[in-house]
């Protein structure tokens, strides 16, 4: 396992945010560290709009939005001392976007946990690096947390979970 | 034009009384105030209203007044004709709040995705003329799959050596589906037991109801799961149990907070404690929806890998017959 090799999963929220600040802080200055930002994309619900049209540009905001996130966290990283030579980014589009070409590989969007744990083994990373929301147990029980399912499921390799 | 349409139910639908026919309808948008003896005109066809369909929940009939029992003249078919109604609200959940919606696009869109497919309800959906997607749904003939349960001879340990088997296959045949609609990037939106029916005849269970959406970004399929796992805790325990239910059951002394679930705080969800014949595979699936548990399901398809093999470690009534 090279512990060096780091997956950094983040989505646009805050607390990925402080995810990539904790990683640059611990990175930034030591050699041999590679960071793979990763984002799965989250489509906005396509029903909350009145129309597909509507909802594309939905679609296309999040879009924005998430890659501009890995562009400032790469920057973030950058202005942290990390080499930017050692860092990459995977943007995984969702399966089910009006923009997805069919022959890239695209995310299904059933959990998005099971596919960070997935491209971390694929990946042969030995450092995963999340953020945390911090929801109570019911509101863990009922939406999902990715944080506790990558605690709890990942084998083989560190985990960071930054609150 | 009045003349017409009584000439028109009189001649596909000669039995019903003319002079409770009303009038044709082509805009459903006031669907408060359609009612039995008017035809709604729809792709062509015509759907004579006999009812109101109801929802039968805590006791009391519920009418769903945007749902029209019918019969369409030209086939003589019964249908249910779904109208648009506009529904949103916000469930509030700790301190999160899913916001909730009634999307007639939605379930003419999951209609067409399962057309064949006989787990869910079939049908289709048209628009009437002033552009309402009213949804043309076929009529199951059944009963809610709960009430089978319910109805089911005997206590719990009889239920267990006898049907639980054959309630289980037709759970996970239920929890099958909705993981289909899932890797299509659908929800049903509304997994309750009671949208669960089994029809008659086939013995095969069909999800209805599509038109509930939520939204909840970090696991958008989450809802489904809960109302999955309530379906399954149901058909385990063959009722939902609380501590006035088991009060009176000497095994419920052993049960701890931690045995119930983190939402509706009464529900026991480690059925073990009452009944410890329960396999331990099949009562570990259960825990993932308790108070006690470290990590939940984040997909369906995780659930039915924990509970497919538990299917093998309970008594099925041929074996019992056997022995």
């Amino acid at each position: 396992m090279n512990f060096k090799k780091i997956l950094l999963a983040v989505d646009s929220s805050d607390n990925a945010m402080r995810a990539v600040e904790y990683t640059g802080h611990i990175v930034s200055g030591n050699p041999g560290f590679e960071v793979q930002l990763l984002c799965i994309e989250r489509l906005p619900h396509r029903d909350l709009y009145a129309d597909d049209d509507k909802w594309e540009m939905g679609c296309e905001e999040m879009r924005a939005c998430l890659k501009d996130f890995l562009a400032r966290a790469r920057q973030r990283l950058r202005e942290l001392g990390v080499d930017d030579a050692a860092v990459s980014e995977v943007y995984v589009s969702s399966c089910h976007s009006p923009f997805t070409d069919s022959t890239s590989e695209c995310s299904l969007g059933t959990s998005v946990a099971l596919e960070i744990l997935d491209t971390l083994k694929t990946g042969g990373f030995g450092t995963v690096v999340v953020g945390r929301r911090g929801l109570s147990k019911a509101e863990e029980f009922l939406f999902g947390s990715v944080s506790n399912k990558i605690v709890h499921s990942a084998k083989d390799c560190t985990i960071w979970v930054v609150s | 034009m009045e003349s017409n349409l009584r000439d028109l139910v009189q001649y596909y639908l000669p039995t019903f009384p003319l002079r409770r026919v009303r009038r044709l309808v082509d805009d459903t948008t006031d669907f408060t105030s359609i009612t039995y003896g008017d035809v709604i005109h729809l792709g062509g066809r015509h759907y004579m209203v006999l009812r109101d369909e109801a929802e039968r929940r805590f006791g009391i009939e519920d009418f769903k007044f945007w749902v029209k029992r019918c019969k369409c003249l030209e086939t003589g078919e019964s249908a249910i004709l779904k109208l648009v109604f506009h529904e949103e609200f916000t469930q509030q959940i700790g301190s999160m709040s899913i916001r909730s919606f009634r999307s007639q696009n939605k379930e003419a869109r999951i209609l067409n995705l399962v057309r064949g497919d006989m787990r869910f309800m079939q049908g289709t959906a048209e628009r009437d003329e002033a552009g309402n997607l009213v949804r043309i749904l076929d009529v199951i003939r059944g009963k809610r799959f709960d009430t089978v349960i319910d109805n089911l001879p005997g206590d719990h340990r009889h239920y267990y050596e006898n049907d639980l088997y054959r309630m289980m296959e037709l759970l996970i045949a239920g929890c099958e589906a909705i993981d289909f609609l899932h890797r299509h990037y659908e929800q049903h939106g509304d997994v309750r037991r009671d949208h669960l029916w089994m029809e008659t005849g086939t013995g095969k269970v069909r999800w209805i109801d599509f038109d509930y959406a939520y939204e909840t970004r970090a696991n958008p399929f989450a809802l489904d799961l809960f109302g999955l796992g309530n379906s399954l805790l149901f058909t385990v325990g063959k009722q939902i149990y609380t501590p006035q239910t088991f009060a009176h059951m000497e095994s419920g002394r052993n049960v701890r907070d931690t045995d119930f679930s983190p939402v509706i705080k009464n529900r026991l969800v480690n059925l073990r404690r009452l009944f410890p014949y329960i396999p331990r595979e099949l009562n570990n699936v259960l825990m993932h929806f308790s108070q006690g548990a470290e990590i939940h399901y984040d997909s369906v398809e995780e659930l039915l890998g924990d509970l497919r093999p538990c299917l093998e470690l309970l008594p099925k009534q041929t074996e019992r017959r056997a022995s």
